[in-house]
This record gives C-alpha cells, sequence and structure tokens, in this order.
C-alpha cells in the first residue's frame, strides 16, 4: 500500500506539473496584462518599463525557467492585480471560503441525494419515485448559471428571505444550495439505480426471510453495498465543484472565494494568480482523487489497491 | 404508513429547500441594521439619521489601498474618504481651497508657493504641515523616477518641494506647468513619517472624514467616522465597501435592502433600482479618425462622417436617454478649456451622402475598429455607427476585437486604422489629459499631424494663468472641430442606483465622498 500511494503521489506531481505547464503557456499566449494594469494614457516607455519589470519581454522558456526556480521556494510570484502582494497568500485568503462553500454544498447533496435514492428505490415505479425522478432530472437539467439567478431573485430580491455576499453563515445558504441541487438530481439517480439493484438480491430477500428488520436492510446492509458507484460519482461532483461549479456561483452570489478570484485573475490578466489558483486546484483535485481510492477499499475490502 | 411514506418523499425534497431559505428569515438586513438615533414623524421631512451605517457596492475591488502606488477606481472610492488633498473641486469641478487655504500663487514660472490649513491633523495625531506636504511630494517624485508608481501621467512634472514655514510650502515642477493646480486636487497627502514606505496599503492615514478600519481582501473594506475631522463629524458613522463585477449582482443587492449605493447602474435598469442618480460627467465615446492617410484623410469625409451620425438617436435609444450630445470637443462643460462657442455637427444624412460623393468615395472601404465590454454600450454604439456610415454610402469594415487586440489598434503609431473608437475620460478633470492623448500629433491615440494644434497643446500646458489657459484650449479644440478630426458622439451620465434611504448628488468627477451622503432615518 506505502508503495501505491507513493506512485499516485508520482502521478499527481506529474499532473500538476503539466497542468502547470499548460496554464502558463496559454497565459503568455493571450498577450502579457500591461496594458490592463496601466490606464490607457500611460506613455510607451511606462508599459515597456513595467513589462520588462515583470518579464514578459522575454522569451516564455525563460520565464518559465525562472517560475520554477522560485516556486521551489514556494514563491510562486506576486500579484499584479493585488499590488505588492504575493500570490499564493492571496488565493490563502480565498481559498477558506470556497472550502466552506464546497462542504455545506456536498454535505447537503450527500445527506439529500442518499434520503432521496433510497426513498424512490423503496418503491420503484411508484408515486413517491416518479416525482423524485422528475425532481431529480429538473435538478441535473438546469443550467447552474440559471438556477441561481432564479434563487438570487426569489431568496432575496422579492421575498428578502436571505442575504447573500460576505457576511454571517446565513449567506452561505443560498449558494451551497445553488451548488448542491444539479449534484443531488444526479447523485440521488445514482443512489436510486444501485438500492433497486441491491433490494434485489438473494441476500436481502434471505435477510428479510430471517425476519431481519427493514430498515436495518436498507440502511446497514443495502446502503453499504450501494456504496460504491456513489463514491464515484460523488468524488467527480466534488471535483467539479471545487474546480468549476464555485466559479459561477460564486460570482452570481458575490461570495468571496476562489471562484471569485478566478474570474478577476482572469479578466484582469493577473497570470501569476492565475497560475497560482489553477496549481492549488490541481493539488486538491489530486489529493481528492487518492482520497477516493482509499474509500474505496474502507467501504468494500474485497478492493485492493495496486 | 405507506400513505405517510408516499407523502414524505416529495414533501422532504420541497422541505429541505424551504426550511434552508426560511432559517435565516430573521437575520437583519445591513438596511435595517443600522442604528437610527434621529426620528422622523410620517408625512414630515424626512431627516438625516446620524450615527447610521451604510454599505456601498463598488464593480471593482480596490488593488492596493496606497494612495499613491496604483491608478484604479476602487482604490480612489475608498481613499477619497481617508484621504485629503491641497486642493478639492465643488460638485461642479471648480477648482477650490482644500488643505490648502487658497489656490496657489506663482514665485516664479516653476515654483508654486501654497498656504496650509493650520490645526489639521493626520489619523494617527501627527500634524498636518509644510514638512507632511514635502513628505508626500518627495515620495511622488521617487516612486516615479523608481518606476514604481501607475501614476506618472499625473505627477510626472513634480521635480520636489520645500518648506518655507510651518504653514507655507512651495512645489517645483520641471518645466512650466498649468496643469499643477489640477495635479494638486489629485495627490493625496500623506504623513511626513510614510515618506520612506514602499507600501502604505495595509494601514491608511490621511487627514480625511473617514479613518481606515479593516480590510478583507476579496471580501470587504470598512471605514469609521473620523470625530476629529477639521471640517467637522460627518453623519454617516460607518461605511462598508463590498465589491461585484456583476451589475444583475449589484442590482439584487440595491433592491434586497443590502447595499445602499452602486455604482455603473446600467441605464435599463434605472427603473429597477429603488432610486438612481445621475450625472453628466466626463465619460465620451469618440471615434478618432485617420487625418493623415487613406480614405479619412479628406477633411470632407471627416466632416461627412460627423453629419451621417444620428448623436440624439444614440444618446435617447442606446444610453437610455441618460446621455447628452458632445458638443463637438470631448471635454464635459465642467472642463476648464471647454468651448462654449461650439455646437455638434447636426444629424443630416443628405448632406453627409452628398459630401461622400463629392469626394468621390462611395462605396469604398472604412476600417472602424473597437471593442466589446470595456465602456458602457461600447458594442451598440460601434454598430449603430457602422450603420449610419452605410446609409451614408460607405463601406463599413467593422471589427470588435479582443481588448488586448483593440489596444494594439489604438497604440500602433505606424499604421493608423481609419476610424478607432474609444471611451474617453478625464478623472482630474484638467483638459491636457485629454488634448494631449488624442489630439496632439503624437499623442498616443492621436491620428493626426496638425504641428498648429500640437503647439497649441502645448502653449496650454505650460499656460500657468488660468483664463489664458482656458482661451488656448478653446481654440486648439476649435481647429479639431473645423478639421473634424473625431467623430463625437455623447457624453453619457454616471448612473448610481440609491436604496431609498439614501440622500445624495454625484458629482461630475465621480468621486463617491461620504461626508456628502445622508441617510434619512
Amino acid at each position: 500500500m506505502g508503495r501505491y500511494l507513493a506512485g499516485r503521489l508520482l502521478q499527481g506531481l506529474a499532473v500538476i506539473f503539466g497542468v502547470t505547464v499548460v496554464v502558463f503557456v496559454i497565459t503568455r499566449l493571450v498577450g502579457d496584462p500591461v496594458d490592463f494594469i496601466l490606464p490607457l494614457s500611460a506613455s510607451t516607455e511606462q508599459r515597456a518599463r513595467l513589462r520588462t519589470d515583470l518579464g514578459f519581454d522575454r522569451s516564455i522558456a525563460s520565464q518559465f525557467w525562472s517560475f520554477l526556480g522560485d516556486a521551489v521556494h514556494l514563491d510562486f510570484g506576486n500579484s499584479t492585480f493585488y499590488r505588492n502582494q504575493g500570490t499564493l497568500s492571496v488565493v490563502w485568503a480565498f481559498l477558506p471560503k470556497t472550502l466552506e462553500l464546497v462542504a455545506a454544498g456536498m454535505l447537503l447533496a450527500f445527506i439529500v441525494s442518499i434520503a432521496l435514492g433510497t426513498l424512490a428505490a423503496l418503491k420503484p415505479g411508484k408515486i413517491t419515485d416518479k416525482i423524485l425522478v422528475v425532481l431529480s432530472l429538473g435538478g441535473l437539467a438546469t443550467p447552474q448559471f440559471f438556477l441561481c439567478q432564479v434563487l438570487l431573485l426569489y431568496t432575496s430580491v422579492e421575498f428578502n428571505l436571505v442575504q447573500f455576499g460576505p457576511g454571517p453563515w446565513t449567506h452561505l445558504i443560498m449558494p451551497s444550495i445553488a451548488l448542491a441541487l444539479p449534484a443531488i438530481g444526479r447523485l440521488s439517480m445514482v443512489v436510486r439505480s444501485a438500492m433497486i439493484d441491491e433490494l434485489n438480491t438473494q441476500y436481502v430477500k434471505a435477510a428479510r426471510a430471517k425476519g431481519i428488520a427493514r430498515w436495518r436492510i436498507v440502511f446497514i446492509h443495502a446502503l453499504r453495498n450501494a456504496a460504491i458507484p456513489f463514491v464515484t460519482l460523488f468524488g467527480w461532483e466534488l471535483i467539479r465543484a471545487l474546480a468549476g461549479v464555485t466559479v459561477v456561483v460564486e460570482n452570481v452570489f458575490n461570495w468571496p472565494g476562489l471562484g471569485n478570484l478566478a474570474i478577476t485573475a482572469i479578466k484582469e490578466r493577473d497570470f501569476f494568480l492565475i497560475q497560482t489558483i489553477v496549481l492549488v486546484v490541481a493539488v486538491m483535485v489530486v489529493v481528492i482523487n487518492i482520497a477516493i481510492d482509499f474509500i474505496y477499499r474502507f467501504v468494500d475490502p474485497r478492493v485492493k489497491l495496486s | 404508513m405507506r400513505q405517510g411514506v408516499r407523502v414524505l418523499g416529495p414533501l422532504l425534497a420541497l422541505g429541505l429547500v424551504v426550511t434552508a431559505c426560511g432559517s435565516s428569515g430573521d437575520e437583519p438586513s445591513t438596511a435595517a441594521s443600522s442604528t437610527s438615533a434621529a426620528t422622523s414623524d410620517s408625512g414630515s421631512e424626512p431627516t438625516a439619521a446620524a450615527g447610521a451605517e451604510i454599505t456601498i457596492a463598488l464593480g471593482s475591488e480596490p488593488t492596493s489601498l496606497d494612495p499613491h502606488i496604483v491608478d484604479d477606481g476602487g482604490e480612489r472610492a475608498i481613499n477619497d474618504n481617508i484621504y485629503e488633498t491641497l486642493l478639492f473641486r465643488t460638485p461642479d469641478g471648480v477648482l477650490e481651497p482644500g488643505l490648502a487655504t487658497d489656490l496657489p500663487t506663482q514665485v516664479d514660472p516653476t515654483t508654486w508657493e501654497f498656504k496650509l490649513r493650520e490645526g489639521v491633523t493626520f489619523h494617527d495625531g501627527s500634524p498636518f504641515n509644510a514638512d507632511s506636504v514635502v513628505a508626500t511630494v518627495e515620495r511622488m517624485v521617487r516612486l516615479v523616477a523608481d518606476g514604481k508608481t501607475d501614476n506618472d501621467g499625473f505627477f510626472g512634472s513634480l521635480t520636489g518641494a520645500e518648506k518655507v514655514d510651518d504653514t507655507t510650502v512651495r512645489i517645483m515642477t520641471a518645466a512650466e506647468d498649468g496643469v499643477l493646480p489640477a495635479r494638486m486636487y489629485w495627490l493625496k497627502q500623506i504623513p511626513a513619517s510614510a515618506k520612506d514606505s514602499e507600501d502604505l496599503s495595509d494601514a491608511p492615514v490621511g487627514t480625511g472624514p473617514y479613518k481606515f478600519g479593516s480590510r478583507n481582501v476579496g471580501v470587504d473594506v470598512t471605514l469609521e467616522a473620523n470625530a476629529d475631522y477639521w471640517g467637522g463629524a460627518p453623519s454617516i458613522a460607518k461605511v462598508t465597501y463590498e465589491f461585484s463585477d456583476d451589475s444583475a449582482t449589484r442590482l439584487a443587492g440595491l433592491k434586497s435592502g443590502k447595499y445602499d449605493l452602486i455604482t455603473n447602474l446600467g441605464p435599463q435598469d434605472v427603473q429597477a433600482a429603488p432610486k438612481f442618480a445621475a450625472v453628466a460627467g466626463q465619460e465620451h465615446p469618440i471615434l478618432i479618425l485617420d487625418a493623415d492617410e487613406g480614405i479619412t484623410s479628406d477633411v470632407n469625409v471627416r466632416k461627412a462622417l460627423n453629419l451621417a451620425v444620428d448623436k440624439e438617436a444614440i444618446a435617447k435609444n442606446i444610453f437610455g436617454g441618460y446621455a447628452v450630445v458632445d458638443a463637438g470637443q470631448l471635454l464635459s462643460p465642467s472642463i476648464v478649456g471647454y468651448n462654449d462657442q461650439l455646437s455638434a455637427y447636426p444629424y443630416d444624412p443628405a448632406q453627409a451622402k452628398q459630401l461622400i460623393e463629392d469626394a468621390g468615395v462611395a462605396g469604398q472601404t472604412i476600417q472602424l475598429v473597437g471593442e466589446s465590454g470595456r465602456w458602457l454600450k461600447d458594442k451598440e454604439l460601434l454598430e449603430a455607427v457602422a450603420g449610419y456610415w452605410t446609409e451614408a454610402g460607405l463601406d463599413v469594415k467593422l471589427e470588435i476585437l479582443e481588448f488586448g487586440a483593440y489596444l494594439d489598434v489604438l497604440f500602433d503609431r505606424e499604421n493608423r486604422a481609419d476610424a478607432i473608437y474609444v471611451s474617453s475620460s478625464n478623472d482630474i478633470l484638467d483638459a491636457d489629459r485629454q488634448l494631449s492623448t488624442y489630439y496632439q500629433a503624437g499623442g498616443i491615440g492621436s491620428s493626426n499631424s496638425n504641428q498648429d494644434l500640437s503647439a497649441l497643446i502645448d502653449t496650454g500646458r505650460t499656460e500657468l494663468d488660468s483664463a489664458a489657459r482656458a482661451k488656448t484650449y478653446a481654440e486648439a479644440v476649435k481647429i479639431a472641430y473645423d478639421e473634424a478630426y473625431f467623430v463625437w458622439t455623447v457624453n453619457n451620465e454616471d448612473l448610481y442606483g440609491l436604496s431609498e434611504r439614501m440622500q445624495w448628488t454625484p458629482r461630475v468627477d465621480a468621486k463617491l465622498l461620504v461626508k456628502e451622503m445622508t441617510v434619512t432615518g
């Protein structure tokens, strides 16, 4: 298992390096940020000097070489938007907010999708099941951007139930729901079909014949065996949330997390900040992937990590 | 039992959403949480609530809170309340004494003398005096020399300052500099102790009506009223700034009571806002015509391009009526140098067509370059202009580029495009800013080589007498008008969304001075 972990970590490092190279090159290909930083009326000399200061007058290879040299010392350069601030400390300041949002949203998705999926699987084809299937399809088919706008419009503006943006924990409610709803749609469908399969197996029938309480069969035996496909999809949803969906949700609800920061960084062409955001997100994705492998083993001891 | 489960499923699904929303219903909105000392009887004039707290939503977060390093609207919106300058402007844009007790006097052509207000202290208790002014000027001179500020366009002409006595200071410039008073309306005064600081972003200390409270990067900035402010304590006790680049989100926050003031309200959203305020600011979208080469080198063609465009219709239909027609000069009436003798080229499509035909260019291609998304209604305006020019008999090649590519065209000194869109603003309200950028031959966005015009703009810059400057600029502006170096369109208004309780009249210089705001209780 130690060898397995070492292998996965090496793989992870290769992925992170690859992503870094790609982002580094792509950002450099779209032109430099000097014109975005300086006022429109800045002189040509002023532009040239800033360009030299930031290293954009050198070749991409030479820039990448210095980037690597600094990165070894955990120096990922200064943000050009947040002036004179290290990009890692800026990312560090925004990261907890994204983790809060993803944790709250995915916890909600976890609980609700298991509850709804199981409920639907108990009586497949009946009215509860049908309603839940329709709701799930609706949830997963609604574009996140549209969903966020609708939630914002009705909860904050029309009925004034809850505010949004930075603030107390209540401001986290709507963005978490916006993050969770499509995931609930997808996850509950997986729970439903896996549970239907499990509840039709011989061991469940045997258990029922032995007179074991229904709730024990469902929650202790069947649910655990249905967990593998669920864990796979849940891991994917988690990555999707961290590396993508939060961008939309945070922007609409003005939640001050990494997604909002990424939009600012891209809009202002803050290359150093973009690189660091992508790097940090890549590290998280790699870690989650490795964690999922271990969770497989935990829920199903037959799984061998090799 | 079975019945119960059947109903429970869908209910659970809906219930989770509803309870999650409802549980926070007791959370007071920012608007409601403000403490109001004053009371108002219903039906009578609303009274200003003392000690109120407000929240302002800005479109962009400050990149730094150092008052000297960056040139950015988010920074200014906040620091304009913390820091002050030697000269102020009235809400209409006229220079007036600020931390100086009077407008400066001239010692010699490159030396200006300011008398300073007595008894003013910085938020840290240190005095505002000649020493602090010298420190301020010397820090800026150093930052410019070291290339550490984006503001050398504003302060590159300064060479230093010297103390005469505690309340008298002299500021020196490299050459005659008629813009100096306007520069001193722009240079924020820092304490003497901050002279050698590389970055003042962490703890801004000024003389202004508001003290720095806190800054959470990405989240908010708060300011608190300065009870000892020399101009009298302001009415609003605390200001929170939040940042959202999404105009729909800003508007949603205004409607939900979260925000009291939002910037850059879209003309289409005016009816949706609880209240709004508009002022003809400094923003002028124009089209720069290449006077030296190509189809636009003929003055009659350039005039035709002006006559072809219905400016009134652009103001009404594109800017929702929140724009006035530009009187053919890029300068707003609030700027010294505005020529009140000029009026916009009329909309005369027939004459435009005739001029195009007489010039022998009917059916020829004209290149029109612009971008989309940087300025209000830029794409809409470009498409409208392209339409008008097509009607006038030209084959318009409209190129809407990505911003970086667009800037390459705007700044290309070798090959000027026939027509380039730009929206010009003027932060310091001095004519030199726009004229040397777009009017003067060799300016980074100019497309003419008129040496007479260039000489006039140089004269205006070095002219020290304000009345003489105004006359010189009015003359320069007239030349460009007669030569039709641009197609002037409109001066679009700055639009702000306000909450019901907010009382504020916007300024022509776009400063968001909280001391000028009140909220009703």
